[in-house]
């Protein structure tokens, strides 16, 4: 996914402590290829295989080296480096740019950005930034928890019981994410990561009582920022078609990324957040590599053909 | 027609005997109906409607339950758990 120069500004300028030094009305430039190029091979006139398309960034290496060039050369170099069509330039450790840097930048409409910090840990930075910002990322409806760091979703239709569920098992010390509207990243470690909506964070809606603030009501231990999604549970009135052994549980798929599923039939007086939570145990279990489902099917079937006679 | 009683031989014919999918499709189907079902095996006898009841009852390859359904629904359900047993749960 491409992005412009400005979201990395809007998105990244306090973070990255980037102040605009040229070419401000240029900010709508495309970054078609969200990460950094050094451009040192290509100041010293070396431009086959030359990430064009990056943000270059401009360190202690590249000024040294400019410097050395005799005044013509440096110029020279400097023009072919614009004429690639760069969409922006990042100089770091708050050196000054060259004035025909500037002029040229002007030029070739190309934004100019200064930051004081150290290039390695601008790159650093940048880098976890642009990878926020290009990542896949939706919004779906569903409640979302931390239990003991597991990440659980809980979908169902409208008034199936979500956000009370959610209530209860804060009541227990587990930690809300989001009410009903969670927003859901993929990683490029091909994980999944929910938060809450900025605007809505931490409140919840409970019927018959409107909206709570649940820090308020419960601490700040009962809020968490984000988590990794491992577990979506899926609140249904009952149909007959549970899962009843849980040997080989259903998956959903988010961007790509499957997720283990379980249903969960609702009826009145079934304590719910008592269920998500043992699903929640029994998830972070299998995680460690124990499946008791798994486990007990293998033992009954090892006894079952255990000296077996072939039948007919 | 209420309340009629069957019983039925069935011999379990899939590879692994009676582990839990197959106890699991048992109970699913057999809680679909209102009568009783039960199946018994060497004077062992649980609800097939019980997946704990179905995993210990030691459902070998090649052994026989008897099935007992009784009450409305009766008849179906002896049809549906012996369609079950026929297709070897599905099974090789």
């Amino acid at each position: 996914m491409a992005i412009s120069v400005k979201t990395l500004w809007d998105e990244g300028a306090e973070t990255l402590q980037l102040s605009i030094i040229a070419g401000e009305q240029y900010l709508d430039r495309k970054l078609p290829e969200t990460t950094m190029n050094r451009p040192g091979l290509a100041l010293t006139g070396f431009f086959q295989y030359f990430a064009n398309q990056r943000l270059q960034i401009f360190g202690l290496a590249e000024f040294t080296y400019l410097k050395s060039l005799p005044q013509k050369e440096k110029l020279n170099r400097m023009k072919d480096l614009f004429d690639q069509q760069i969409p922006g330039i990042v100089i770091t450790r708050n050196r000054k740019p060259t004035e025909e840097m500037l002029e040229l930048a002007e030029q070739h409409k190309v934004p100019v950005f200064r930051t004081p910090m150290v290039t390695m840990n601008f790159i650093n930075e940048c880098t976890v930034i642009l990878e926020k910002l290009t990542a896949p990322q939706k919004r779906i409806q569903g409640t979302c928890m931390e239990l003991m760091g597991i990440g659980v979703l809980l979908r169902g239709d409208p008034g199936i019981g979500k956000s009370e569920t959610a209530l209860s098992l804060i009541e227990r010390g587990y930690s809300l994410v989001s009410d009903d509207v969670t927003e859901i990243r993929r990683t490029t470690r091909g994980k999944l990561v929910c938060w809450a909506n900025e605007v809505t964070r931490y409140h919840m809606e409970i019927r018959g009582l409107g909206i709570i603030h649940v820090p308020s009501l419960f601490g700040v231990a009962a809020i968490r920022r984000q988590t990794e999604l491992d577990l979506v549970i899926d609140l249904k009135h009952p149909t007959g078609d549970e899962d009843r052994t849980g040997v080989q549980p259903a998956t959903v798929e988010f961007m790509g990324v499957e997720v283990t599923c379980i249903t969960l039939p609702v009826r009145s007086g079934r304590d719910m957040a008592n269920i998500v939570e043992v699903a929640a145990l029994n998830q972070k279990l299998k995680e460690l590599g124990h499946d008791a489902a798994k486990e007990l099917d293998d033992k009954i079937i090892s006894r079952l053909t255990r000296g077996r006679v072939k039948h007919g | 027609m209420a309340d009629d009683t069957y019983v039925k031989d069935m011999k379990v014919m899939n590879e692994y005997g009676i582990h839990a999918r197959p106890a699991a499709l048992l109970v699913k189907a057999a809680g679909k109906y209102d009568c009783d079902i039960f199946m018994e095996k060497d004077g062992n006898k649980v609800s097939c409607k019980s997946i704990m009841g179905l995993m210990t009852i030691e459902g070998f390859p090649g052994s026989v339950m008897k099935v007992t359904t009784s009450g409305v629904d009766a008849q179906e359900a002896m049809d549906e758990i012996e369609e079950l047993f026929v297709n070897k749960f599905g099974e090789d």
